[in-house]
């Protein structure tokens, strides 16, 4: 009996070891194939929401200067004298991109036009200064930036557009100036009346139909 | 020969505010200029010990008014009633008592900056004095030290308020042997401060846009003061060769100094000499930042001439205020008409700084400033945030991804620079403070070499500082 026990020990160490090592190589896989989905799916938002048009490469990934931020005079937007919009490096390089920032920051960057360099990374739960750790003084990305119509994605999507920046693209080194603006940060441009109510309202409203009324 | 306790106590009372007053900063007697030479030089702390190698003295914060502009009368915290705060003066190896008394209405700590003392004595905000009680700080300079140095409060949040109301003064520590020769020394103590007409100093609503500026950039002042002074003036013999100690005690300002028509002999920083002096023709000192310079009396007998702070861009463009790029009179130096006195010959070697070894380092970290906060994080003393092991090598890489300057402090330990955006630094130097310029990269190398606990590390603008742009180191 007692020399049997040591190699059954083994034995059965082995086989628990071995469906182990299958049960967490099967759920490996279906990370990487979710994280790989989530790539995917944020790139075609990106393509499909025109990020390229001002931040590099236009509609084509395979463009030079894809998402890599201002490279040329051209590419700065003026709107007004003194403030002339520099559209940033959207790659993951660590000082000239977005390398340093956090998925939740980029996060909070669409769904609340927040300067994810300029505000911590936490959880927001809510819009109020001060409250649901909305800063207390919000600095906003400039109003080029189409964040107040994008804030409508579903948390799914903009995860995506992190992901995809953060981890499907080779980080570039790009220095692009900073932006003009207002002292404000543009906090005067961020009100409900200027762009809206957040979550929209509920379907279907005096200009909508279908739904179950 | 026993008194009676009551006589006792009136003695202490009789003799303890003699012990107590400070002295003036001893000056040499101007020769000849015409008009009016300010004494340029704080107070010093009277030393109340009579034993050898030890300096005891007494700081109080107390609210109180004090003349900063002609004629008018302002509200300020000072220590011991000046502003600035009366110099710490001792020499390496000295064990150094202060008695501090918090008789202002808040809590406040006494930081005593760049001096690698034990956490304990380090005045960080884990150890507020409340308002009224009183805290011995106690601690030994160690050798190899002498250089200048400071004091100021770093209570938890309200840092920038009880600086920028006049709580700051300087920390001079002397070596055994100096190897500069002996020269007529010139404090300064550089602090802006924003001022009314009526002389008081303004704090507008945080909720103001004014508020949210200053949040921003760090509350700049209109007026900047040299050793609580507008525009004072230092007089200067042709030939003579004076040893300037600057330290930027302003909440946010940076300076970029110039003599017109000299060059300065940069022979030191935050953690003492340089190992060889170096001729440069500006120099910028970010705040929490000191240099000691040589002035050489280049110029004619009588003239005078202005050192000036030159426009240096820390700003984003948002926030960067209208008057940036303006040139400002910091103080006038002025030429006595004797005639021009013989050179002081300045050695070419000052000292040995051993270099810290990179290869030695067994961690390497990066320190991230956002807007207002390290890493991602906003400050919380409950967490710690880098652990590193006593004795350890560490190498830090302090980058900045946003579009403003932020000077870094390290509390506790003087560390190296080993280069700036990959440019290696050109000679080694010891720093607790350095400015990472925006979206640039400065790597620092540091020993924890002994004086395990928690220190601070964070932005020296004061009001990044206590809105939560700082974190907390423990070596262990």
């Amino acid at each position: 009996m007692r020399r049997w026990t040591l190699p059954l020990c083994a034995l059965l160490g082995v086989s628990f070891w071995a469906g182990t090592a299958t049960t967490r190589a099967a759920a490996d896989r279906a990370q990487a194939q979710a994280a790989s989905a989530q790539v995917a799916l944020g790139r075609q938002i990106v393509i499909s929401h025109a990020c390229g048009e001002c931040h590099g490469g236009g509609d084509n990934p395979a463009a030079d200067g894809w998402l890599q931020g201002v490279k040329s005079p051209a590419m700065e937007i003026k709107m007004g004298p003194n403030l002339v919009m520099r559209p940033k490096n959207l790659t993951p390089d660590n000082t000239t991109g977005i390398g340093r920032l956090t998925e939740r920051q980029i996060f909070n960057a669409l769904r609340y036009g927040l300067r994810p360099e300029d505000t911590p990374d936490v959880d927001i739960t809510g819009t109020t200064p001060g409250k649901g750790n909305f800063p207390e003084h919000p600095h906003y990305l400039s109003p080029v930036m189409p964040w107040s119509a994008w804030r409508f994605m579903t948390d799914a999507e903009i995860k995506a557009i992190a992901a995809y920046l953060k981890r499907g693209l080779k980080p570039v080194v790009n220095k692009v100036a900073d932006s003009d603006g207002p002292p404000d940060f543009w906090a005067s441009e961020v009100t409900p009346e200027k762009i809206g109510p957040y979550p929209a309202a509920k379907f279907p409203t005096v200009n909508e139909q279908g739904g179950s009324r | 020969m026993r008194l009676p306790p009551a006589i006792l106590i009136v003695l202490g009372v009789v003799l303890v505010p003699v012990f107590a007053q400070d002295h003036q900063h001893p000056m040499e007697p101007a020769s000849g200029p015409a008009g009016k030479i300010t004494p340029v030089g704080p107070a010093v702390l009277a030393n109340a010990s009579s034993q050898p190698r030890t300096v005891e003295v007494t700081l109080t914060a107390a609210p109180t008014q004090v003349s900063l502009l002609p004629g008018r009368m302002t509200a300020v915290y000072a220590y011991n009633g000046r502003v600035p705060g009366p110099t710490l003066e001792a020499r390496e190896g000295d064990r150094v008592v202060i008695h501090f008394k918090n008789d202002l209405p808040e809590p406040t700590t006494v930081h005593w900056h760049g001096l690698h003392i034990p956490a304990s004595s380090d005045g960080s905000p884990y150890d507020p004095i409340l308002p009224g009680r009183q805290h011995d700080y106690v601690f030994t300079l160690q050798r190899g030290s002498a250089g200048t140095y400071w004091y100021h409060p770093h209570p938890d949040h309200i840092t920038g308020g009880q600086i920028g109301r006049g709580l700051f003064g300087t920390i001079v520590v002397r070596p055994e042997q100096d190897p500069l020769p002996a020269m007529r020394e010139q404090l300064l103590v550089i602090a802006d401060k924003r001022m009314t007409a009526d002389g008081a100093i303004e704090w507008p609503d945080p909720k103001s846009l004014q508020g949210g500026i200053d949040e921003e950039n760090g509350r700049e002042g209109n007026v900047i003061f040299v050793n609580g002074e507008v525009t004072p003036t230092i007089a200067i013999r042709s030939g003579e060769t004076q040893r300037w100690r600057i330290l930027n005690a302003s909440a946010s300002r940076v300076y970029r100094l110039a003599l017109a028509g000299h060059t300065f002999v940069h022979v030191g920083s935050d953690g003492g000499l340089f190992e060889k002096p170096v001729e440069v023709k500006e120099i910028l000192i970010a705040n929490s930042e000191r240099v000691e310079l040589l002035v050489r009396g280049t110029g004619a007998p009588g003239s005078r001439v202005a050192l000036q702070a030159l426009p240096y861009d820390r700003y984003a463009p948002p926030t960067r205020p209208k008057d940036w790029d303006t040139t400002r009179d910091l103080l006038t130096l002025q030429y006595s008409n004797d005639a021009p006195t013989a050179p002081v010959a300045i050695p070419d070697r000052l000292r040995a700084i051993p270099s810290l070894d990179p290869a030695k380092a067994t961690a390497h970290r990066v320190i991230t400033f956002g807007q207002g906060m390290i890493n991602g994080r906003k400050m919380d003393m409950a967490r710690i945030d880098v652990r590193a092991r006593l004795g350890a090598t560490e190498i830090w890489t302090i980058e900045n991804v946003v579009a403003m300057d932020h000077p870094f402090h390290l509390h506790g330990f003087q560390f190296q620079v080993l280069d700036r955006n990959g440019v290696p630094e050109p000679f080694v130097s010891w720093k607790d403070s350095v400015n990472v310029p925006k979206h640039e990269t400065v790597r620092l190398i540091v020993k924890f070499d002994d004086y395990p606990g928690k220190w601070m590390f964070h932005c020296h603008i004061l009001d990044h500082e206590d809105h939560g742009m700082m974190g907390v180191l423990e070596v262990r």
